[in-house]
């Protein structure tokens, strides 16, 4: 597939129908849909979203291989971490309880003995997800933003600070590789089961939240780790 | 084309109730029967069967010289097994059925014995464990360590580490929890046998 680069005179509904991913970020923006034919940078002023900032979320996000070399030392830590949050509540006001129920219909539509482990397995998943995600928010983002206050306003840390984005780096692990598996139990070794379309939309929502992980991985590493490095630096230097 | 099987069991129990369990797949428009092993070459020679399930039990060494020659060759052979059978028996048969398999169960390797006839010239595919390899899955889901398994099965952890590289190459599954599923998806362990933590 052709790497689709979203500029500012974009409409953005047109990037829906070029790439259906880009439907998942609006929402992390406060963008509701019903958008008509506003261009990217007319919608973004309008909401007051930076522009730039927009664009480097979406193109990282859609694009494996984007790499923001140039754009990052203009990248506001704030607005970054702002946006990762509202992605993690969409992964746990949104999209695990959907995964959930889709998991509760298909071991309805089963009699097998796997089933329960299955959802055993989901369910120990969603824990990791959960110890993830809430390590992310409650320890390593407060981190981050007292690092770029304190770079933007000399705002003094309360207390003594034992901790770095190199601490950050080293346990940011993987938590799509057992997705991964799920997905390929229901497509390779999981016997016919009385509703062939739930297995499908489980699967559909697995791909997509998979998809949608990994994206959201590459935005921690490749953006928000170097922005945080260069912030410490800075704040070391004086 | 009609498919045909011949059932060689001595228990009449056990013979009936196989055959009624195959009728009710629709699989087959052939389905014959032999209570002793007299007429077993005789009754291939003429059934031409696609499939013989046989009692390992009927197989005396005269027998045995000419199922081996039966391996690779057009027929597939499935033994039905309920005494203890010593591992090796595995090597000899292209299936085998338990006792206590499920209707779905042995529907599922019966149809692969049908499908796997026009194949059988050609290697394994990639991804079927080897019996080591189940057995060390089998252990991984009863929840043992590497260092555990190593003791239990008699070899080096590090044969256990290659093991459970090649099962993750395989199966593309890379967690032990994953592994559980696929494990009792394919009866290499029961759910019964699952360590609970």
């Amino acid at each position: 597939m052709a790497e689709l680069i979203i500029n500012g005179q974009m409409k953005l509904s047109n990037i829906i129908d070029k790439d259906k991913r880009a439907l998942v970020l609006f929402p992390r923006f406060g963008i509701d849909l019903g958008i008509g034919d506003k261009t990217v940078a007319g919608l973004c002023m309008q909401k007051d979203i930076d522009l730039q900032f927009f664009l480097l979320m979406v193109n990282t996000f859609l694009n494996p291989d984007y790499f923001p070399d140039k754009q990052l030392k203009s990248v506001d830590a704030d607005m970054l971490i702002g946006y990762l949050v509202e992605s993690h509540n969409f992964y746990l006001e949104e999209r695990i309880p959907y995964l959930q129920s889709l998991i509760e219909k298909f071991k309805k539509s089963v009699d097998h003995p796997a089933t329960a482990q299955l959802e055993k397995f989901f369910d120990q998943y969603i824990v990791e997800v959960k110890d993830h995600l809430a390590y992310e928010d409650e320890t390593a983002f407060p981190y981050m933003a007292m690092i770029s206050a304190y770079k933007k306003r000399s705002d003094v840390p309360a207390g003594q600070i034992d901790y770095s984005v190199g601490v950050f780096e080293e346990r940011h692990d993987n938590i799509q590789e057992k997705l991964s598996d799920l997905k390929n139990l229901l497509v390779k070794y999981f016997p016919p089961v009385n509703d062939r379309y739930i297995r499908i939309r489980l699967l559909n929502e697995l791909i997509d939240f998979e998809e949608d992980l990994i994206n959201h991985a590459r935005i921690e590493d490749k953006v928000l780790i170097p922005v945080v490095k260069q912030l410490e630096q800075q704040v070391k230097s004086g | 084309m009609g498919k045909t099987i011949l059932i060689a069991e001595q228990s009449e129990i056990i013979r009936k109730g196989l055959i009624k369990v195959i009728n009710s797949f629709d699989m087959f428009d052939n389905v014959s029967e032999l209570a002793c092993n007299a007429n077993i070459e005789a009754s291939v020679i003429k059934l031409e069967p696609d499939i013989l399930v046989i009692n390992p039990l009927m197989i005396g060494t005269s027998l045995k010289g000419w199922l081996k020659e039966q391996i690779n060759g057009r027929m597939k052979v499935a033994a039905i097994v309920y005494t203890l059978f010593d591992d090796e028996i595995k090597e000899v048969f292209d299936e085998i059925i338990q006792i206590n398999d499920t209707r779905l169960r042995i529907k599922t390797k019966l149809t692969s014995l049908i499908n796997s006839k026009d194949e059988s010239k050609k290697p394994a595919p990639d991804d079927t464990l080897s019996s080591r390899e189940k057995d060390v899955v089998r252990l991984l889901a009863k929840g043992l360590s590497n260092k555990e398994i190593s003791e239990q099965l008699y070899i080096s952890p590090h044969t256990v580490i290659t093991h459970r590289k090649n099962i993750t190459r395989k199966l593309n599954i890379k967690s032990v929890a994953g592994l559980i599923v696929y494990a009792i998806i394919n009866e290499i362990v029961l759910v019964d046998d699952l360590h609970n933590q």
